[in-house]
């Protein structure tokens, strides 16, 4: 079967700051993408998980697979909204089965 | 002041807070479901304000209820100046992570409300319903005193250009948040349909009431347990703020209520208003806006110092205070 390469961004996003970056992902061009609500882990900012009553203690996660032009600049504009807010992001290669949906 | 914290804590509500604290320090798995909690707080939020709306229906008192919003709106936005002036004077903190406390101090605590009014009802002990109104009222303009602080105090102020204090995106947050709809909304159906209206809600919304607000509280109990061990990073002294502030503010509250010439149960909740710090409008409000002031001191301080203070030890006191206060304005 033919398969496509593709750029696979990983964000995972204080879910304070979900909503300006899918915006962001809109704006760049992008096709899609998938967000997973209250994720929780370790890391900096030590372990963040569920504090319901506020929700600032939380992650939220989001892929986009992409073009390497689009999320090279999904990366790089995802920087600047991070600047003072919790977030990991990673590039990766993935290949895709419809060429045409990224 | 022990006494009366005693004689308050032998409550299903206060014990079931206890045994929440308890086991979130102790790290057991016990956790009430996300959607569960918030189901509880809106059932807490349309309960307090349609039978504030309803009460409004019964009495009536139309010059009364427009001074004591506009004491509302006072407070709001003058307890978070005397806030950050004493965070600044009295602790080391800078000014944005000040100027993000006191926003906190000027707004709300709407369980604190919610349990307030449970005392009083437990005491039989009568308030005013357009208190509740006030309680929506102080929810947003501490904000914006908060954010002006922090304006004001940076260095660059005067130069910078000017950005919107807030987002319009935050402002309609801010303004719409679920909670001050829902409170706004019950209290106008409570006025509306009044004493016919309770009748049909009462079954519900007040019978069922504390022991509503009791499983709320475990809950609340259970997620201030796993922040106790945040202490160290907030700071004695931040924590002595979050012990005092209280105190003070429901002194400043008492002094309004009382010009205003309020009851004695509603100056206890007037009290409780200024006395009580917001952990879920304020917190979401900073973390947008000053998103430099860390999110572990103003939360823990609002909701692990603040709240069990007001909880345990503020709601009797300031009922105490201001039964003497009504008693001396010849009540």
């Amino acid at each position: 079967m033919q398969l496509y390469r593709k750029k696979r961004i990983e964000l995972v996003v204080e879910t304070a700051r979900a909503k300006a970056i899918i915006e962001m992902i809109d704006a760049t061009g992008a096709k899609g993408y998938t967000v997973l609500q209250d994720v929780s882990g370790k890391g900096q900012r030590g372990i963040r998980d569920e504090a319901h009553l506020t929700g600032l203690f939380r992650n939220t996660m989001i892929i986009v697979i992409a073009s390497e032009e689009v999320a090279r600049q999904i990366v790089e504009r995802s920087q600047v909204l991070l600047e003072n807010y919790a977030g990991i992001v990673a590039l990766s290669d993935v290949e895709v089965v419809r060429d045409e949906h990224f | 002041m022990l006494h009366i914290a005693i004689g308050n804590l032998v409550s299903p509500m206060i014990l079931f807070f206890v045994l929440g604290v308890l086991s979130g320090c102790i790290k057991s798995d016990l956790a009430i479901p996300d959607a569960i909690s918030k189901g509880l707080s809106l059932y807490l939020m349309l309960a307090i304000g349609f039978k504030g709306g309803a009460e409004l229906a019964a009495s009536g008192a139309a010059g009364t209820v427009a001074l004591s919003l506009s004491a509302a709106l006072v407070l709001s936005f003058g307890l978070p100046v005397l806030a950050y002036a004493l965070l600044r004077w009295l602790t080391s903190l800078d000014s944005v992570n000040a100027a993000a406390i006191s926003a906190h101090y000027g707004s709300v605590s709407i369980v604190t409300f919610v349990a307030a009014s449970g005392f009083l009802g437990d005491r039989g002990v009568p308030y005013e319903g357009y208190v509740v109104a006030m309680l929506a009222v102080m929810e947003t303009p501490a904000i914006v005193s908060g954010l002006l602080l922090a304006r004001m105090s940076r260095p660059d102020g005067a130069g910078a250009p000017r950005t919107p204090l807030l987002s319009r995106e935050a402002t309609r947050e801010v303004l719409l948040s679920g909670s001050v709809v829902l409170i706004v909304g019950s209290l106008l159906i409570g006025w509306l349909t009044g004493k016919d209206g309770l009748a049909i809600m009462a079954p519900v919304i007040v019978d069922p009431f504390k022991a509503v607000l009791a499983v709320f509280l475990l809950d609340m109990g259970l997620q201030i347990g796993r922040r106790l061990g945040e202490f160290k990073a907030v700071g004695w002294p931040v924590v002595a703020f979050g012990l005092y502030m209280p105190v003070i503010g429901a002194a400043i509250g008492l002094l309004f209520a009382n010009a205003i010439g309020l009851s004695a149960g509603g100056m206890t909740l007037v009290a409780v208003l200024a006395a009580s710090a917001s952990y879920i409008v304020v917190p979401a409000a900073m973390r947008h806006s000053l998103p430099k002031a860390n999110p572990a001191i103003y939360v823990t301080l609002s909701l692990a110092v603040t709240f069990p203070f007001n909880l345990i030890v503020g709601i009797p006191l300031y009922y105490k205070v201001a039964r003497m206060l009504a008693e001396m304005s010849g009540g």
